[in-house]
């Protein structure tokens, strides 16, 4: 009796075995390409990433539905960093350490970036970053990094634009502590005085952190006032961009405040309120998906994914949502042009040979010696009004 | 330039920052005056009043009032089922093992939020309109005094509910001497439990005060209860109305200091003062009934 059981058992492994062995065969696919994600799925960046990564699937799901790569289907492995620098380095490392990822996407937040890059460059691999980076670190012109968010340089460059359009001569600079916003500040003050403005950088500062701007602005104030100064530029990000404009208009300072592209966010408007009407900045052109020009070479794409978003999960685009898509689109351009056996170091030179790909947020150009990609063309004017994002356009300038 | 025509704005902007610790302050001091814990995740019920008002007002659209009231319920409740869960359950554990838990608690409200509210900041309409009065060059907005009046109205309360009703003095009684309050019959487990209930609430209306005023996202609650805590010492550990002093001098300090230091020292004006305050006078501007006792 106990002799037959173990028979049993022993087929039925067989069996297992054999059907185990005999799976791949009845699925004729070729390899998948794996690109890793490396993202702050949890900690405050958790709702934008939310979105990356669907935007991400999005189009991933296109992409392999339409025969991936030559019969290779993209496959996409998410790992969560927790907006925590060592998870974010040892999840680089495991990209790293996994022959068959190619390339590496993210992170997100400045400091993380920073860490990977570094890895990148070690390591030989690919990071694609998805968001604005630190000057500091993309200037050391890096081999293996890529940035797809508009640089600090050309968002200087557009703003500089809107205030001669504007003809503000004088400007004050309220500027964030961190170096992304200080580059800002210090770009926007470098152009700005090059076309014959006057731009002023405010000894105060503010921190991502800070839930009250008063008591700097109020020191601000007697210096708006003295100096006639026609605008004022918030060289910030999230939640205290809102913050500072409310506490402005409380204190009863009504010249025109311009902003950074990290203005053109819903939650941004929905925030600051009435506080944030008048507010112009220049972003991405995604902010405002159907009011661009009907020849932009960009709208049917931007239009078309907005569509899909909508239809699968029923929200709008923003630049976020952008930046991913266009990563994933560069991705897929570069796969494409790869001659032979995808390695890593051949996806790097396509990558860098990209050449007016059309994707949301613009025209990507990459070489050697330029791994930002996208140029001032590729933004607009945006001013908010009635509490929606309005595109604003100058004769002579985009 | 000149300093003191600042002086005013800022003095303004600070009393608001204040009565915000001084809310969060007498939170601590709740639980303090009942039980001897420090409740690390009071900051988090000020984070949850303000998130379940805005998900309630926005997301199931109830009127404002209505929705105000319901998340200062279910913030107390939240208060009573930490007790029930965390405390209760560690009543015979030392006081550290206590605090460390509340710590874990704290993280825990926070976590739960971000996954049922999403983690971008949110920002309640204002209760009565957002243009600024202007009283003698100085603007203030309708929100801020809100803010203060209902600081004011709390204080009032909790003084007329301890020094006036039963429950209250049980309260004290159960804290100040353990063993005469159980010799006398009080419950100090049910009073522990309303004490905790009490707290959430404060909190909860805490929270709904200011985020018209500052965005309350799913992490606020850390920096505000820390705050809060300074304020609390600051002031005379255990005494309601040392809380608010504390709160009020810690936020009048932290404003003014930018009329003379650059704006980036600012955080690290209340942890200075902190420290001045612990090597100098150990028992805070008001005297403490517990540090007095117990250790110096």
């Amino acid at each position: 009796m106990k002799g037959k059981k173990s028979i049993a058992v022993l087929a039925s492994f067989l069996i297992l075995i054999c059907v185990a062995w005999a799976t791949p065969a009845f699925v004729a696919e070729k390899s998948p390409y794996k690109i890793g994600v490396n993202l702050e799925l949890t900690g405050p960046w958790a709702e934008v990433t939310k979105t990356v990564r669907m935007a991400m699937e999005l189009e991933k799901d296109k992409i392999n539905s339409a025969g991936g790569i030559n019969g290779h289907p993209l496959e996409l492995i998410y790992e969560d960093n927790g907006f925590d620098l060592s998870r974010a380095a040892a999840n680089m490392t495991k990209f790293t350490r996994d022959k068959e990822i190619i390339a590496v996407v993210g992170p997100f937040e400045d400091n993380l970036q920073a860490t990977t890059r570094a890895l990148a460059e070690r390591e030989k691999i690919t990071n694609i970053i998805i968001c604005p980076s630190n000057p500091m670190v993309r200037g050391l012109k890096q081999k293996w990094a890529f940035n797809i968010a508009q640089s600090d340089i050309i968002v200087s460059q557009k703003l500089v634009d809107l205030s001669l359009a504007r003809k503000y001569k004088k400007v004050l600079v309220f500027h964030a502590a961190h170096p992304l916003a200080q580059s800002l500040a210090e770009y926007y003050k470098r152009f700005g005085e090059a076309k014959g403005m006057k731009v002023l950088i405010a000894k105060e500062t503010h921190r991502p952190t800070d839930i009250d701007m008063t008591p700097q602005l109020v020191k601000l104030k007697p210096i708006i006032e003295q100096e006639k100064v026609d605008a004022f530029y918030a060289a910030t990000a999230g939640p205290p961009g809102p913050i500072l404009c409310k506490n402005l208009r409380t204190l009863g300072v009504k010249i025109p405040i311009l902003g950074t592209h990290a203005f053109g966010f819903h939650f941004i408007i929905a925030l600051g309120g009435e506080a944030m009407e008048g507010v112009e900045f220049g972003a991405g052109k995604p902010v405002v998906p159907y009011q661009l020009d009907e020849n932009d070479p960009v709208r049917p794409i931007i239009t078309d994914f907005d569509k899909r978003m909508k239809a699968r999960y029923d929200m709008g685009i923003d630049q976020i949502a952008g930046h991913a898509h266009d990563a994933m689109a560069l991705i897929y351009d570069a796969l494409k042009r790869v001659q032979g056996k995808v390695t890593r170091a051949n996806f790097r030179d396509a990558m860098e040979n990209t050449k007016g790909l059309k994707s949301c947020h613009g025209i990507y150009n990459y070489s050697p010696s330029d791994h930002d990609g996208l140029s001032k063309k590729d933004m607009v004017f945006i001013r908010i009004e009635g509490g929606k994002f309005k595109r604003v356009k100058f004769p002579g300038l985009e | 330039m000149d300093l003191w025509a600042h002086i005013p704005q800022l003095l303004t902007s600070g009393v608001t920052l204040g009565a915000i610790y001084a809310l969060v302050a007498l939170g601590f001091v709740t639980i303090i005056r009942a039980s001897q814990i420090i409740n690390f995740a009071q900051g988090e019920f000020v984070m949850l009043g303000g998130v379940v008002t805005f998900y309630l007002l926005k997301g199931l659209n109830l009127p404002y009032p209505l929705a105000a009231l319901v998340a200062t319920g279910i913030v107390i409740t939240v208060g009573f089922l930490l007790y029930i869960s965390v405390i209760y359950p560690l009543r015979k554990a030392p006081t550290l093992i206590v605090l460390i838990s509340t710590l874990g608690a704290s993280i825990f409200l926070s976590n739960t939020s971000s996954l049922l509210f999403g983690t971008l900041p949110k920002a309640l309409p204002p209760f009565s309109g957002e243009r600024p009065l202007t009283i003698g060059g100085v603007s203030i907005v309708p929100q801020n005094l809100w803010v203060l009046g209902t600081t004011v109205l709390l204080l009032i309360f909790l003084y007329l509910l301890s020094h006036r009703t039963l429950s209250g003095k049980a309260m004290e009684a159960s804290s100040t001497d353990p063993l005469g309050a159980d010799l006398l019959g009080i419950s100090r487990t049910l009073m522990v439990f309303l004490a905790f209930g009490l707290s959430a609430g404060i909190g909860a209306v805490a929270g709904i005060l200011v985020t018209p005023i500052f965005f309350t996202s799913y992490n606020s609650g850390t920096i505000l209860g820390l705050k809060g805590f300074i304020a609390a010492v600051l002031g005379g550990w255990g005494k309601n109305t040392g809380a608010i002093l504390g709160g009020f001098v810690l936020g009048v300090v932290e404003s003014m200091s930018l009329a003379f230091i650059p704006s980036g020292y600012k955080d690290g004006v209340a942890f200075a003062i902190l420290l001045c305050i612990l090597y100098f006078r150990p028992k805070g501007i008001l005297g403490s009934p517990f540090v007095d006792s117990r250790r110096w």
